[in-house]
């Protein structure tokens, strides 16, 4: 552990030595030496726990990319006769340049790309790659989908961490009116006062979404072809592909930080976005860069529930989270695409002056709302559709009941995807669109409530009459369906256009829209960890303290969103660095910073758990909860190429309570690995 | 049967307990505008809505939680219930009834706040980075307070010359964007007497935070008062090119960057700036001339002060005799 | 007509399918010069996508039943198969998006493009994909010789079209003043064919590793690489088949 830290801080002190170097040279570049820095700590960081391979040797890759990449542009500049440097070291393209070029060679670095590189040269590659035993796989490239649904979720926690932390220290300015420490006072990365707020605000926005998209994609990896009872994902390299894309996304994701950060808030709306710094370029193609990981991961997915399903598994018969995850797979195979190619409109608006979204040159700011809303709201359904699929998942496991109404709860998710996509506008009531389109995108905005219904009825159904137990996954489904119901009864208030007229860009709807992703997603993620954490480790995660992560995070989150729906009400804006101290907010805000702390500090004991447990945890290797899906049947943790004989499907997914009823039998011969 | 007997019970309870305890508690800001009747009033059948779901689900889960629960060394399984189809139907028509019925309202009420009022007084709204200019055209008054009669609708004719922003007092409640490149209209009818703020409620930068001016409703005839004292001074202004140029600078929100008292802002101060000796970006120091501090203003990228390179100043369509004015003007500040 | 299976059918189904394509666009061309028919034009484009989707892409494959081992090569290219649809799905709504973002900016109106340039690289990339399905036809019948003449063709082909579209229509296009700073009509123009090129690009590359390859030997057993290269390229093609129509034949002229 030591070693680490000591390597983390030689990393540190390499970046600073090239700051000073070229701070001599260059002008106000304090920002991009910084971000060596930074990169180079943690490059060192894993080299040192990891040495020059996988995951180390594609960061240095991504550096070196990053680096030539711009000199490449900026030589072609110097023979153009351009201006050769910018504000930030590098001139905008080059920096746009450079970053796609270190996203590339990160991956062929991390070596995810040879074997397709193999394939093109016309060479046969092995079907299976083994992983060495132990914990290193998990820093190379692993075509396990098991080992790859590790990385997502390990991944996804780290983001949540660094984007939670981002929250932390904006809260903590605003927990009071006048600003106290994010000032003019205080530069980071060049950026300074509310410039600096804005962006902390806007990356803490895209940063936790980012992680959403992993964090559903770790779950699903994880679980789907267990549940489907296949021994992989249909495209094991492309699976490695869409978990390492996300790497160097992340990477330039935080590198808007230092290059001057970006003010637009996670939506980047134009002409702001037009004009913002070089930050925002990154932060387009970090975006664009993970959307590709979404895109990829889903197109897996759909193959696979397409093509891997164990004998006798027919659509009524697949669990229900596989229903959930080919749902929220089919939105972001197609819709992802048009948030890439909205925010590429505006990179390219940006180098070149085209002028899409520029009213001066005949352009149309509101186009850009249209295409970035009609992904981003159906990634909404992306975030939570697993989520629920998940709460639906584990309901009847400690309900001990039938799932009630299993088709419906199917088709509800179906039903949600679809209707998603048709109600993308109401985010853009008071933005001066077609005033006729408001009503019909009002009228299908309402009706997501019927499918979403369908499940919150038989949810409770479920537990009617069932026999409940509450061990920790258990809570967090529970308290998920709470707030989940929060989150989305405070939904069609929204969708009522006369009343979003005062409601739009408040902190209403920052109450609201927290609530629905941590019903949707936090609390269910928290949910499957527990749940599937002996699968996959086989031994379990300590029930006191994740019973004091509940106890602790459900109170303090319900405050927290409480709060803000309540201030957002009497008029407070979203996005503001600093508030009226006449409307009377302060003590508000003060209980919605304490509860923010309240949450990270039940996370941080969630964190502790989690890894401690890894070696410390309660030995459970049989079927820990009991329950009749065909991965709880085998030993944990999973064997490498998951059943060892096959096993075909005899009955229903969840007929608890129904004596002598199986779900799968084992048939067949022990399978070749 | 018992069951659902107590649940029913317990679920009236809890939906009128939660409707009070939210309507106690005060959700909505004063009302001051015609336009937050409907909206106020549809808001509020929204919470009575929302209070009996939310008792609908909630106590019969944790009423399932406590009075189902696993008993100590049980160990079989609960009812094996599959499902029911009606009750699937049920509770799939109810709720799509309820939306549908709750589109149809929003669809009249939000007709209702945007009622036409030929007699309106037209005001025209420009947001700039970040400062809000009122135009009366009535009147051939600049400002950058809104200031309006009680009682009389209020059309405001709104563009932006650079990013989006939002118009938003909430106690009038309606909300409307600022885009560039087109005009937005939005109707209020201000019904309480008064001192509001408009703000902005749409992220337009650094400083979308103070992007807030005053909404003053007065009486017709506090109002015309205000009125004739802003033609007085305007007239009285326009004689004299400083008075010209501070009008201009008071209509454009110049402030929202420069102070006039020596403190910083987000671009550089004013005070002492006319020929101060300038450093710029570039390395250089320049006289602050006239022509300086004109092409400072027409072309505000061609030379950057020092310290001000992470910001950018917008370009105005000002005229030169404009210009010239407002040079005039900054020449005073000493 | 139905899908054949030998090859020889197969062959003058191909020359019978580019028989209609060629003659829908000369009739898309001859109704955007004579007359104003928007919902004509929209229709021939769906018309020629179909045809290619069924015919050249044969979409039906994608339905055929593999039975018994999961570890086949038959079952593994079928997934293979469903995936790369999968992907075009996906890849097609970046154009749809596109053909959106073109008919809220410019509306009824279309940029001052040459209309004998566009008809000509329209016709280079109809004809590229005749030859591509005949190359992938008689790979699959194990004529190698047929697959890399008509590959190559089709690769020179398609290398045309890029120039044709990248090389002289921009740079005609800047020279009347049409640049992507211009306006949006500019805008608009240089990023859908960009995009499209880029497209055309990749595609370019997939061809000449099939090449290659193919050269080396492989594929007489497997060729479902060669496949995908067809079905790609002829993705690329359909796209085309809409932007042609959106940027060279609906509505009237402005810069
Ligand atoms: C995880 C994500 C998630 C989910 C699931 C939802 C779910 C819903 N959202 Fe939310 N929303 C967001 C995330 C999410 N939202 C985000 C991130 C934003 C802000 C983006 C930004 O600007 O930054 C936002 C903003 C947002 C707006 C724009 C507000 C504005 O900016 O002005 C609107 C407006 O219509 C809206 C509506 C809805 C509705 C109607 C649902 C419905 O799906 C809810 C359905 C559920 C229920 C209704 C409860 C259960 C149902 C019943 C018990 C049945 C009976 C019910 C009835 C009859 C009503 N949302
Ligand atoms: C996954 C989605 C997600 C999650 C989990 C959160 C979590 C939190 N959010 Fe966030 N939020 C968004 C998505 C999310 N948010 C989005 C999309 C926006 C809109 C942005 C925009 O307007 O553009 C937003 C905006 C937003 C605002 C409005 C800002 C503004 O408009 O000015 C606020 C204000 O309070 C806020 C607060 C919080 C808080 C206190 C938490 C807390 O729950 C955070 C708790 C803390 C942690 C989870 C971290 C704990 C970890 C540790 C302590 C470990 C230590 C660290 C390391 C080891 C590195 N969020
Ligand atoms: C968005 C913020 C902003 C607004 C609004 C703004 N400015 Fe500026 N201004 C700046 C910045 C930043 C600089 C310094 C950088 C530069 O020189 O371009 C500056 C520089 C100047 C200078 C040169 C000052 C010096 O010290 O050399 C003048 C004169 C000036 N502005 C006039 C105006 C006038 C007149 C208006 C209103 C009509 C205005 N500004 C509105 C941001 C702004
Ligand atoms: Cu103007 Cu925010
Ligand atoms: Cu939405």
């Amino acid at each position: 552990m030591l070693f680490l830290l000591i390597a983390g801080v030689i990393g540190y002190g390499i970046g600073l030595g090239l700051d000073t170097l070229i701070m001599k040279s260059v002008r106000y570049s304090a920002p991009v030496p910084s971000a060596f820095a930074l990169l180079f700590a943690f490059t060192a960081f894993f080299f040192g726990i990891y040495g020059y391979r996988g995951i180390t040797r594609g960061l240095v890759y991504q550096i070196i990319g990053t680096l030539v990449g711009g000199l490449v542009v900026t030589g072609i500049r110097g023979l153009m006769g351009l201006s050769l440097f910018g504000g930030f070291f590098f001139t905008e393209p080059a920096w746009v340049f450079g970053g796609i070029a270190g996203a590339v060679s990160f991956l062929f670095g991390v070596g995810v790309m040879s074997d397709w590189v193999k394939w093109a040269r016309g060479m046969d590659t092995p079907e299976h790659h083994e992983d060495e035993p132990g914990w290193e796989k998990y820093f190379d490239v692993s075509l396990d989908h098991k080992v790859i649904g590790i990385q997502y979720t390990v991944t996804a926690l780290f983001l949540i961490s660094v984007g939670g932390l981002f929250a932390l220290i904006f809260r903590t300015e605003l927990a009071a009116s006048g600003l106290q420490f994010l000032n003019v006072g205080m530069s980071l990365f060049g950026q300074n006062g509310p410039q600096l707020y804005n962006t902390l605000m806007s990356l803490h926005g895209m940063i936790m979404i980012v992680s959403i998209l992993l964090g559903i994609s770790g779950i699903i990896n994880y679980a789907v072809p267990l549940l489907l009872g296949a021994q992989d994902m249909a495209f094991p390299r492309m699976n490695a592909f869409a978990y390492w894309v996300s790497v160097p996304a992340s990477v330039l994701l935080l590198m808007s930080l230092v290059l001057g950060g970006f003010d637009t808030g996670w939506t980047g709306y134009p002409p702001l976005s037009a004009k913002a710094p070089v930050g925002m370029q990154m932060f387009f193609l970090g975006v664009f860069v993970a959307g590709w990981s979404s895109i990829l991961g889903a197109l897996n997915v759909i193959a696979t529930v397409l093509r891997m399903r164990a004998k006798g598994m027919t659509a009524w018969r697949l669990p229900i989270f596989v229903w959930a995850a080919v749902a929220t797979s089919i939105i972001a195979l197609t819709a992802t695409q048009l948030i890439g190619l909205s925010f590429q409109l505006v990179m390219f608006q940006r180098l070149l002056g085209m002028g899409f979204f520029d009213p001066a040159k005949g352009g149309n700011p509101v186009l850009f709302q249209h295409l970035f809303w009609f992904y981003s709201h159906p990634a909404v359904y992306v975030f939570v559709l697993p989520g629920l699929g998940v709460i639906s998942e584990l309901l009847p496991v400690f309900a001990r009941k039938p799932l009630f109404g299993y088709r419906w709860v199917a088709m509800s998710s179906l039903g949600i995807a679809l209707v998603g996509f048709l109600v993308w506008a109401h985010h853009m009531f008071t933005s001066g669109m077609n005033e006729y389109l408001r009503v019909p995108f009002m009228y299908s905005t309402l009706l997501v409530a019927v499918p979403t219904g369908v499940k919150f009825f038989s949810w409770v159904a479920t537990l009617w009459k069932g026999k409940i137990e509450t061990p920790t996954p258990m809570l967090f489904v529970l308290g998920a369906v709470l707030v989940f119901l929060f989150g989305g009864l405070t939904g069609p208030p929204n969708a009522t256009v006369s009343v979003d007229l005062h409601l739009h860009d408040t902190y209403f709807i920052v109450g609201h829209f927290h609530d629905t992703i941590f019903g949707g997603f936090v609390f269910p993620f928290f949910a499957a960890i527990y749940y599937w954490y002996p699968k996959a480790t086989g031994r379990r995660m300590n029930e006191f303290w994740g019973k004091v992560h509940f106890w602790l995070m459900t109170p303090s989150f319900l405050i927290l969103t409480f709060g803000m729906m309540r201030i957002g009400l009497l008029g407070m804006r979203r996005r503001i660095a600093d508030y009226d101290p006449a409307l009377g907010f302060d003590f508000t805000h003060l209980i919605l910073t304490i509860c923010a702390f309240g949450i990270a500090t039940s996370v941080l004991i969630f964190f502790i758990n989690f890894f401690h447990s890894i070696k410390h945890g309660e030995k459970a290797e049989g079927n820990l909860w009991n329950s009749r899906s065909p991965e709880w049947q085998v030993p944990s943790p999973m064997p490498a190429h998951n059943y060892d004989v096959p096993f075909e499907v005899v009955g229903e997914p969840y007929d608890y309570g129904l004596p002598g009823s199986k779900y799968v039998e084992f048939v067949g011969e022990k399978s070749k690995h | 049967m018992r069951h659902f007997v107590i649940v029913g019970i317990l679920v009236i309870a809890m939906a009128v307990l939660t409707y009070f305890g939210l309507n106690a508690a005060g959700l909505m800001p004063e009302a001051a505008s015609l336009q937050a009747g409907p909206i106020d009033w549809l808001w509020n059948l929204e919470v009575m809505v929302i209070s009996f779901l939310f008792a609908l689900i909630i106590v019969p889960m944790f009423y399932s939680l406590i009075v189902f629960r696993r008993k100590k060394g049980d160990m079989t399984d609960g009812e094996h219930i599959e499902g029911n189809a009606r009750l699937e139907i049920t509770w799939t028509v109810i709720p799509l009834f309820m939306v549908a019925i709750f589109a149809y309202l929003g669809a009249g009420n939000l007709a209702e706040t945007r009622r036409i009022d030929p007699d309106a007084m037209v005001v025209k709204v420009t947001g700039i980075q970040w400062s809000w200019k009122f135009e009366y055209p009535e009147y051939g008054v600049v400002s950058d307070e809104l200031h309006a009669p009680v009682g009389r609708q209020v059309l405001l004719q709104m563009t932006s010359t650079d990013v989006i922003h939002s118009f938003w007092v909430p106690e009038f409640r309606v909300k409307q964007d600022l885009v560039p490149g087109r005009t937005t209209e939005l109707r209020i009818t201000p019904t309480v007497i008064g001192d509001y703020k408009v703000r902005c409620a749409e992220l337009c930068g650094t400083s979308h935070a103070y992007m807030e001016k005053p909404v003053i409703i007065s009486s017709q005839a506090d109002f015309d008062t205000w009125m004739s004292g802003q033609v007085a001074l305007a007239a009285e202004a326009a004689q004299t090119p400083e008075g010209r140029g501070q009008a201009l600078v008071a209509a454009n929100g110049c402030a929202a960057c420069h102070s006039i008292d020596g403190s910083a802002g987000i671009g550089p101060t004013w005070r002492g700036v006319a020929g101060s000796q300038v450093a710029l970006s570039d390395g250089t120091t320049v006289t602050a001339t006239d022509d300086y501090l004109y092409s400072s203003i027409k072309a505000p990228q061609s030379q950057i002060v020092a310290g001000f390179e992470g910001q950018q100043m917008p370009v105005y369509g000002f005229s030169d005799e404009q210009i010239a004015d407002i040079v005039a003007y900054i020449k005073t500040l000493r | 007509m139905t899908h054949t299976q030998d090859k020889k059918s197969m062959l003058s189904q191909g020359v019978f399918i580019f028989g209609y394509l060629a003659v829908l666009t000369v009739l898309e061309f001859f109704v955007a010069v004579t007359f104003e028919a928007i919902a004509l034009l929209i229709v021939v484009a769906l018309v020629k996508a179909a045809l290619v989707v069924y015919y050249y892409m044969h979409i039906y494959k994608l339905n055929a039943e593999h039975e018994g081992d999961h570890n086949s090569y038959e079952y593994k290219s079928g997934t293979n198969r469903i995936g790369l649809w999968l992907f075009l799905i996906s890849d097609s709504f970046v154009f749809g998006g596109l053909l959106v973002m073109r008919m809220n900016l410019l509306g009824l109106t279309r940029p001052n493009l040459n209309p004998t340039l566009g008809l000509a690289v329209t016709s280079i990339l109809l004809i590229s994909s005749f030859f591509m399905n005949r190359g992938e036809t008689m790979m699959s019948n194990g004529d190698r010789k047929g697959f890399l003449n008509n590959t190559l063709i089709t690769f020179l082909l398609g290398l045309g079209f890029l120039i044709g579209v990248v090389a002289v229509e921009w740079r005609l296009a800047a020279h009347e003043g049409l640049t992507p700073s211009s306006g949006a009509a500019g805008a608009a123009f240089y990023m859908m064919t960009g995009m499209h090129a880029f497209h055309v690009l990749t595609g370019l590359i997939f061809l000449a590793i099939v090449w290659f390859n193919g050269r080396r030997g492989l594929y007489d057993e497997k060729h479902y690489p060669v496949e995908a290269a067809a079905v790609y390229w002829h993705f690329v093609d359909v796209v085309w088949i809409f932007f042609y129509p959106a940027l060279y034949l609906i509505g009237t002229v402005i810069l």
